[in-house]
């Protein structure tokens, strides 16, 4: 039970995370917003590092050692916040979750058939689920934006 | 979706495409490394990613009075995420831990929504979604299960 609630609070904070740095964002720009959030992140690892029981590895032949395109992931991390950044104050917390969620899974599913030449059968009927819930949800928007707008001219 | 459009939905799916990409390329980091080390050198790369594109850009940095200091926070909290993620995924495993973890992002942004939190726009929550959501979930369970 206790590891099911980590992993629920795992979700949590990604989520607070996002809409925290998009905050600080609006105020002080989306660059500048994901240089702070790469600080604090820095200094926290670092701490965390500390406290575990790894010992410090990276010595020049350790960092030589790994293959280059495991860097990338570092640099992939700053479009993924800065583009956050600019498309969380846009956009409602939820339909965003859910977007970002479509589109891993919609790559997951690229990359494993890239990595084993098979398709997940599963994956994609989930997959299919999830769109049909929230194909669901967006069409009850849609049908509530002109009710609104329909009191506001009265 | 109010005040939303579809580039907004594409870029957000995009967001989604490149973590799918993210994720096993820290993967193989963390396994060459360990996770604290490739957590410290993944932050490396993307202070000095960041650093460059603020001076390329000439942006400023100003320290600004009045802004709440909890708003500095995210990195941080970004850290506990994979602290959080580590432990799970050794006791639950890969598919459980990322349903969970979804479903915690959902209710998460539901409430956020909801009632307005953290300066986002409230956008109150109708129990006819419920029935989207459901699906959703369902939809969660039966890709994790497969």
């Amino acid at each position: 039970m206790l590891y099911i609630c980590i992993a629920i609070l795992a979700g949590c904070s990604i989520v607070i995370a996002r809409v925290i740095n998009a905050n600080l964002a609006t105020r002080i720009g989306i660059f500048q917003g994901t240089f702070f959030n790469y600080v604090t992140g820095l200094a926290f690892s670092l701490l965390f590092l500390v406290f575990s029981n790894e010992s410090f590895n990276m010595s020049y032949t350790t960092l030589q050692s790994i293959p280059f395109l495991a860097y990338l992931g570092g640099l992939v991390g700053v479009v993924v916040i800065g583009l956050s950044n600019y498309i969380i104050p846009k956009i409602s917390s939820f339909y965003l979750t859910l977007l970002i969620f479509i589109g891993q899974l919609g790559m997951g599913v690229i990359l494993d058939f890239f990595n084993s030449h098979e398709i997940s059968i599963g994956k994609i009927i989930g997959g299919l689920l999830v769109l049909m819930g929230l194909t669901y949800n967006l069409v009850i928007d849609r049908a509530d934006i002109p009710v609104q707008n329909k009191k506001q001219a009265y | 979706m109010q005040g939303g459009n579809a580039m907004y939905k594409l870029l957000s799916a995009f967001i989604g495409a490149l973590i799918a990409l993210m994720i096993p390329l820290n993967g193989i980091l963390a396994e060459v490394i360990g996770n604290y080390n490739a957590s410290v050198l993944i932050h490396i790369v993307g202070l000095i990613a960041v650093i460059i594109i603020l001076l390329v850009g000439k942006f400023k940095i100003k320290i600004r009075k009045g802004i709440p200091l909890y708003l500095y926070s995210a990195g941080a909290i970004g850290v506990f995420t994979v602290l959080f993620t580590n432990v799970s995924f050794s006791t639950l495993g890969v598919s459980l831990t990322i349903a969970l973890g979804l479903l915690g992002q959902s209710i998460t942004s539901i409430v956020i929504d909801h009632f307005g939190l953290l300066g986002m726009k409230a956008v109150k929550f109708e129990k006819k979604k419920m029935v989207g959501l459901l699906l959703i979930a369902f939809g969660i369970i039966v890709m994790n299960i497969y």
